[in-house]
């Protein structure tokens, strides 16, 4: 409020002109102590943003990556195909159809036309673009990654690689490019596309582990042990793969655990236990793994070092206990499925044994194959209910609200997430035989990964 | 004969219409009455839309996952053109002028009028009579913008991004300069904004106003709100959200500075 009277200031002003000379030195030394403290702050940055209506999701464009010479075309081609591939498949963009995009093709920041791509039909708010070098046994690869709405911004991802130059580097290198727009983009939560997938295939003759790229390129034999290896499981450093094997002792098979190392391509030793030993899973902090046993008679869950020493038992009940799954954020609260009951259904309880309960769900039916989301709100699961088949569902932990996700399309069993949460990886019958799937954890854009031989229990890495 | 003749076949034709009309009028009526009630039978139990009734589909639209990073479905809000809000300065329309009394004067009245019995005065009101500042919201005109929100997407409109951020003095241009990251930050906290966790009850809540420091790394330092929304599940649930998206990304490489305020707005509604 201003003051309404006018000789009040200037008896005010003829005042402090007065004071002001007394204590001139004083204000100096104040003013200069203010200057200190606000300059800083008057150059810091600031936005605001906010919540609440809905997110959009920026609309990408992926030009072709110009080849440099001819030797490269190919590499190009696979190149631009794979971020294109990987940038569709995040679940967090939209990407502008190909037809609609400009002919002219930029290789370099310089030669980027903005307008161009950021007017219809494109419409594109981000462009990947880019070239490639390929000399007899290195490639260079530049790639960037701009705002076309914004031509003032400095580029968002500008990258180059430079490596062998081979198919399965070039795809690598594309995952990566592909991982570091889907990170900027989402906020600081790494993208899949570097991930691989374990899962078991009859494709050699026997069950055996395999593994494959996060999109199904590269798919490859892990272990060769002539018998029958179920249930994979990645330590939370990907360094490791946890699985139900079957070793010959004598003429007797029992199931056993056996760890895989994936640093040194060999089994690492696992002691034997008696009776069954199947379906491992491992601790978020990787020191610990849960296993079904019944080294003491009755199926029960116990638990071990990682190295599968001191085995102690968690579970007591007269009914099978098996199928652990540890909550990846917190580590202290675990899901199973017991037969307790009578039958197959979930079960929680704390990682000691302590607190167990059951998931009340709103029907009968049998529930199997529990899977934890990376951020621990989430439960996956496969349920068949009376009158259906198995069929994945999704269940907030807090409120117990269900989201199914698959439906009328064969046996969904096994998921399990991708460490971004934004992806499921599951075992499916719908074209007949059992395949594995991929598709978002909302139950869209549901995608084959596997067509040869039968496969099954896939399990997605944590990194 | 003739004429005879003619009388006669009048006198038949009389006789053979009031047949015919009679008939006609009860085969109409016949027929009236089978339509309507062929419509009563044939609908009957048929609701159309009901449940159990044929035709009918029923679709569950589940709008997003909570708790899964995916970018929840945009909502559309209805325009509000009107805005019943008042500004802050009164700056009504004037009353018009009173217009000039006509020039024919009224007949002079002899009887002298009673005085009424109160006599009330219009009341002083002590109104400031300082102009309002020029940037003044207009009466009747403050409030909420009236359009829909998906106008201020950040980065969508190109380098001005209306109304999301400010540039200028103290504000810097941070926005203007990596809208993605801006954009970035807010996808990763509404997709950690857990709307199940809010009082069940509630439909709807004035927005709460959270700020936080991104540091170089990406870290998230002194969230604290700044705007509470009045309802404390709606503001633990913001706070939740930041802190769930913590770290979001290293700020931009190009990006000189230490550390970038942001002030995060949550509107709650179902």
């Amino acid at each position: 409020m201003e003051s309404k009277d006018g000789y009040k200031d200037g008896a005010r002003m003829r005042i402090s002109r007065l004071a002001i000379w007394r204590a001139a030195p004083g204000l100096m030394l104040f003013a200069c102590a203010l200057y200190v403290l606000v300059a800083p702050a008057a150059a810091q940055d600031w936005f605001r943003t906010g919540t609440g209506l809905g997110v959009s999701k920026p609309k990408v464009a992926v030009a072709d990556f110009v080849s440099r010479n001819d030797a490269s075309a190919a590499m190009a081609a696979l190149f631009s195909d794979v971020v294109r591939n990987d940038l569709d498949y995040s679940g967090i963009v939209d990407l502008a159809s190909k037809s609609f995009y400009p002919t002219q093709v930029p290789s370099v920041p310089m030669e980027l036309n903005y307008q161009a791509w950021s007017d219809p039909p494109a419409s594109a708010q981000f462009l990947a673009f880019g070239n490639l070098t390929v000399t007899d046994t290195s490639e260079e690869i530049q790639a960037w990654f701009n705002d076309v709405k914004n031509p003032t911004a400095p580029p968002v991802v500008g990258r180059v690689y430079h490596g062998d130059s081979n198919e399965e580097q070039t795809r690598r290198y594309a995952h990566q490019f592909a991982d570091e727009i889907i990170a900027r983009l989402s906020g600081g939560l790494p993208g899949v596309a570097a991930t691989q997938i374990a899962f078991v295939s009859t494709r050699s003759g026997n069950k055996e582990i395999w593994a494959m790229d996060y999109d199904g390129a590269n798919q490859h034999e892990i272990t060769s042990l002539h018998s029958i290896a179920l249930t994979p499981r990645w330590s939370p450093d990907a360094d490791r793969i946890a699985f139900t094997c079957y070793p010959t002792a004598g003429s007797i098979l029992s199931a056993q655990i056996c760890v895989y190392s994936a640093v040194s391509s060999r089994l690492l030793n696992w002691p034997r236990y008696r009776g069954t030993n199947s379906s491992p899973a491992w601790s978020p902090d990787g020191t610990k793994v849960m296993f079904m046993s019944s080294m003491l008679g009755n199926p029960e869950l116990f638990i071990a070092e990682a190295d599968g020493s001191r085995p102690r038992r968690l579970t007591h009940s007269t009914g099978a206990d098996t199928s652990a799954a540890w909550n990846p954020k917190t580590g202290q609260q675990v899901a199973f499925v017991s037969d307790r009951g009578g039958t197959p259904q979930l079960y929680t309880m704390d990682a000691d044994g302590s607190e167990v309960q059951k998931v009340e769900l709103p029907d009968m039916g049998y529930v199997i194959d529990p899977a934890w989301s990376p951020n621990g709100q989430l439960l996956a699961f496969s349920w068949r209910r009376p009158n259906g088949n198995y069929d994945l569902y999704v269940m907030d932990i807090a409120t117990h609200a269900l989201v199914e996700l698959t439906r009328d399309a064969g046996r969904n069993e096994r998921p399990s997430w991708a460490p971004d949460g934004r992806h499921m990886v599951f075992e499916s019958t719908r074209t007949g035989t059992r395949q594995i799937w991929s598709m978002l954890a909302d139950g869209s854009a549901v995608r084959p990964l596997t067509s040869a031989g039968q496969n099954e229990s896939p399990n997605w890495s944590p990194k | 004969m003739s004429a005879g003749s003619i009388a006669v076949r009048g006198r038949n034709l009389e006789g053979g219409l009031k047949g015919p009309l009679l008939w006609s009028f009860v085969l109409h009526s016949l027929l009236f009455g089978s339509l309507g009630v062929s419509t009563i039978l044939s609908h009957r139990g048929d609701l159309w839309g009901g449940p159990g009734g044929g035709g009918a589909v029923s679709l569950k639209l589940v709008g997003g996952l909570t708790g899964v990073p995916l970018p929840q479905p945009e909502s559309v809000t209805t325009n509000r053109v009107v805005d019943e809000s008042k500004g802050l300065y009164k700056s009504e329309p004037k009353p018009k002028p009173k217009e000039p009394p006509p020039d024919a004067k009224q007949i002079p009245k002899f009887t002298k009028e009673k005085q009424p019995y109160y006599v009330t005065r219009p009341s002083k009101t002590l109104e400031d009579p300082t102009p309002p500042p020029q940037n003044a919201v207009p009466y009747g005109q403050g409030g909420s913008p009236a359009v829909p929100y998906s106008q201020f997407g950040m980065g969508a409109n190109g380098a001005t991004n209306a109304g999301m951020q400010f540039g200028g003095q103290g504000g810097g241009d941070f926005g203007g300069r990596f809208p993605w990251y801006v954009d970035a930050v807010r996808n990763r906290v509404s997709s950690n904004w857990l709307q199940s966790t809010v009082d069940p009850s509630l439909r709807w809540a004035p927005r709460a106003v959270v700020t936080f420091d991104i540091l170089r790394n990406g870290a998230i330092a002194n969230a604290q709100i700044l705007q509470s929304s009045g309802n404390a599940s709606v503001d633990s649930s913001a706070m939740r959200a930041i802190q769930g998206s913590n770290p979001v990304n290293p700020l931009p490489n190009e990006y000189s500075g230490n550390k970038v305020s942001v002030e995060f707005w949550f509107d709650f509604r179902r």
